[in-house]
C-alpha cells in the first residue's frame, strides 16, 4: 500500500474523529471539569466550587435513594428480561406451525417507539378503565394502583421495560441456539443422555458465551435509561422510581443546579465504565474460547 | 404410548408459545382498536376487543385539533437529516477503519466502543450548553447536532461490523485490474455493504424518531416540537386524557415504523446483533 492509498485512509477517517472528538470527547471532558463549579444559569457564570457539588450530593438522601432504585430497576429489569428472553427464544426455536409468523410479530415491542410503549400501557394499566384491572376484578381480585403507589411502579416500569427489550435477548439467544451442532446432540443421545441432559449438557454450555455478553450489554443500556421511566411514571410516586439518569435531568433542567447534576452524571459515569469493563472483558473472553473450539 | 405423549407434549408447547406471543403483541392491537373506537365506547364493561362502531374520529382530532402533522414533519426533518448525515459519514469512517492501514485505528475502534456504550445523561448537559452557545436552542438545527452526537457512534460501530464483514480479496481483486482504491470503493465495496448501511439507516432513523430527552431539554417552542414531545405536551396533560386521541396518534407515530419494519424485515433482524453481540 502506498503513501498516496494511506492519505486517502486519513481522509476518510478525518470526518469521524472530529465529529467523535467535538461531539463526545470535548463534552466529556467539559463534564468532569464543570462538575467543580457551580454554574448560576441566568448570568451563565461558573464559580469554582471544588469538591463542593459532591459533597453535597452525597449528604443527599435524594441521591443514595436515585443510586439504590437504580441498582433495583437494573436487577429486576436484567433477571426478567433475560428470563423472558431465553425462555421464548427456546419455544422459538422449536419447529412448529406458523413460526416464521411468531419470530415476526415477537420484535414488535422492540420497534415500537418509547413513547408509544408508555401511552399504551399507561392507558391498559389505567386505574379505573384500564383493561389489567377490569381482568383482575372480574377475576376476583381488588383493583391495583400500578403507578402511583409504591412498590407497585417500580414493579411496573421493570415489567414495561423488560417487555419492550427482551427482543433483543430473543434474537441474539436465537441465532446461537441456531449455529450449535447438531452432531453434539446426537453424540449425546448415542450416549444415552435423556432430553433434560441433553439441554443442561449441550445447550446451556453453548449459550453461557452469548448469554455473558449480552446481559453486560444490556446492563449498559438499562443502567443509563431515562425515557421509559420518565415519561411512565416521572420519577414518581415522590421518590419512588428516580434512578441517577432521571435525578439528572431534574437537578439540571428543574432546579437548575448544573454544577450537581453534573457531579450525579460523572459518578453514574463511573459505575458504567466498570460495567464498560467487565463487558470488554467478557468479550475478548467469549471471542477465544469460541476460537478454541473452533 | 410415549408416542402419544409426545404428541401431547408437542402441542401443548406450541400452544403455551402461541399464547405468550398472543399476550407480548397484546399493546399493539389494544392501542390500534381504542384508536378506532368513539368515546362511549372506552369505558364499556366488559370491554370489546374490535370496535362495534369504528370510527376516524380520534384520527381526524388529532389532525385537525392539534399540531400533529407540524410535529410529524419535525420528526421527519430532523430524523432524516440525522440518518442521511450520520450514514455518509460512517460509511466512510467504517471503510477507512477495516480495510486501511493506518496508524491509531486500534485506539480510533476502542474510543468508538466507548462512545457507543456512554450514557447520553453525562454528556446531556455539555452538549447542552454547547448547543445553547451556539445560540441552537429552540432550533431543528440543534437537534440534528445533539442527535448526532448520540446516533454517530451506534451507526459506526453497527457499520464496522458489516465492513469486516465484507472479504478483503474483492478490493484487492479489483486495484490489481486498475481500480484505483476510491474506484474500488465505490464499485465494489459499496454494493457490498449496501445490506449493512441499509440496516444501519433503519436503526440510526428509529433512534432519532423515538429520541424524547434531547427534544424536551431542547425545544420550548411548540411549533417545534417533535412528535414525542409534541404529542406528550399537547395530548397527555391535564386532568381528563382522551384515550382515543392519544391511542390513534400513538397509532400514527408507529405504523410508519412497523410497515418500514415489514418491508426490510430480513436487513432487520440482521441488524439486531450487529455490533453488539458479535463484537
Amino acid at each position: 500500500m502506498n503513501q498516496r492509498d494511506l492519505g486517502l485512509g486519513y481522509l476518510l477517517l478525518s470526518p469521524t474523529v472530529l465529529l467523535l472528538c467535538g461531539l463526545l470527547g470535548w463534552p466529556l471532558i467539559q463534564a468532569v471539569l464543570l462538575s467543580f463549579y457551580d454554574m448560576h444559569p441566568l448570568t451563565r457564570k461558573f464559580v469554582w466550587v471544588g469538591l463542593g457539588n459532591y459533597e453535597d450530593l452525597f449528604q443527599d438522601d435524594m441521591f443514595w435513594r436515585a443510586l439504590g432504585n437504580n441498582f433495583i430497576w437494573l436487577a429486576g429489569s436484567l433477571l426478567l428480561q433475560i428470563g423472558g428472553g431465553v425462555a421464548i427464544a427456546l419455544l422459538l426455536n422449536r419447529s412448529f406451525p406458523g413460526r416464521g409468523l411468531a419470530r415476526s410479530l415477537i420484535l414488535f415491542p422492540y420497534l415500537m417507539p418509547v413513547l408509544v410503549a408508555a401511552l399504551v400501557w399507561q392507558w391498559m394499566l389505567h386505574d379505573l378503565n384500564g383493561i389489567v384491572n377490569y381482568a383482575l376484578t372480574s377475576l376476583g381480585f381488588r383493583r391495583v394502583d400500578w403507578l402511583g403507589a409504591m412498590p407497585n411502579a417500580m414493579v411496573t416500569v421493570i415489567v414495561v421495560g423488560s417487555w419492550r427489550v427482551f427482543p433483543f435477548v430473543v434474537i441474539a439467544v436465537l441465532a446461537r441456539l441456531q449455529s450449535i451442532p447438531q452432531q453434539l446432540y446426537e453424540a449425546a443421545e448415542i450416549d444415552g443422555a435423556s432430553r433434560v441432559a441433553r439441554f443442561w449438557d449441550v445447550t446451556v454450555p453453548q449459550l453461557a458465551n452469548v448469554l455473558s455478553v449480552v446481559v453486560l450489554l444490556r446492563a449498559i443500556w438499562d443502567f443509563r435509561e431515562f425515557d421509559l421511566i420518565f415519561l411512565m411514571t416521572g420519577g414518581g410516586p415522590v421518590i419512588g422510581t428516580t434512578t441517577l439518569p432521571l435525578l439528572v435531568y431534574k437537578e439540571a433542567f428543574e432546579l437548575f443546579k448544573m454544577g450537581k447534576a453534573l457531579a450525579i452524571a460523572v459518578v453514574m459515569l463511573g459505575c458504567m465504565l466498570v460495567l464498560i469493563a467487565a463487558y470488554l472483558f467478557t468479550l475478548r473472553k467469549a471471542s477465544t474460547s469460541e476460537e478454541m473450539q473452533s | 404410548m410415549t408416542r402419544a405423549i409426545d404428541w401431547a407434549g408437542r402441542a401443548l408447547l406450541t400452544a403455551a408459545t402461541w399464547i405468550l406471543v398472543a399476550a407480548v403483541t397484546f399493546p399493539l392491537f389494544w392501542m390500534l382498536g381504542t384508536a378506532f373506537k368513539k368515546p362511549a365506547e372506552l369505558f364499556v364493561k366488559p370491554p370489546t376487543f374490535v370496535p362495534r362502531e369504528p370510527t376516524l374520529e380520534n384520527f381526524a382530532n388529532v389532525l385537525t385539533q392539534t399540531k400533529f402533522l407540524t410535529y410529524a414533519s419535525n420528526s421527519l426533518t430532523v430524523a432524516v437529516v440525522t440518518t442521511v448525515f450520520v450514514l455518509v459519514v460512517s460509511t466512510l469512517g467504517a471503510h477507512a477503519l477495516v480495510s486501511f492501514r493506518l496508524r491509531g485505528r486500534t485506539v480510533v475502534a476502542r474510543a468508538l466502543l466507548l462512545a457507543y456504550m456512554l450514557p447520553t445523561t453525562a454528556v446531556l448537559i455539555p452538549i447542552y450548553l454547547m448547543i445553547a452557545g451556539f445560540g441552537l436552542t429552540n432550533t431543528l438545527t440543534g437537534l440534528i447536532v445533539a442527535y448526532s452526537s448520540l446516533a454517530l457512534p451506534f451507526a459506526l460501530w453497527m457499520m464496522r461490523a458489516f465492513f469486516v464483514g465484507i472479504p478483503p480479496e474483492i478490493e484487492a481483486a479489483a486495484t490489481i485490474d486498475g481500480a484505483s482504491r476510491l474506484e474500488a470503493f465505490f464499485d465494489v465495496v459499496l454494493p457490498q455493504a449496501l445490506p449493512g448501511i441499509i440496516t444501519t439507516g433503519v436503526f440510526t432513523f428509529l433512534l432519532c424518531w423515538n429520541e424524547y430527552l434531547y427534544s424536551l431539554v431542547m425545544i420550548n417552542d411548540d411549533s417545534r416540537r417533535t412528535l414525542p414531545t409534541g404529542i406528550m405536551g399537547t395530548l397527555v396533560t391535564g386532568h381528563t386524557i382522551e384515550w382515543g386521541m392519544v391511542m390513534a396518534a400513538a397509532s400514527m407515530m408507529s405504523v410508519p415504523l412497523l410497515l418500514i419494519f415489514l418491508l426490510l424485515q430480513r436487513y432487520v433482524v440482521q441488524g439486531f446483533g450487529a455490533g453488539a453481540v458479535k463484537g
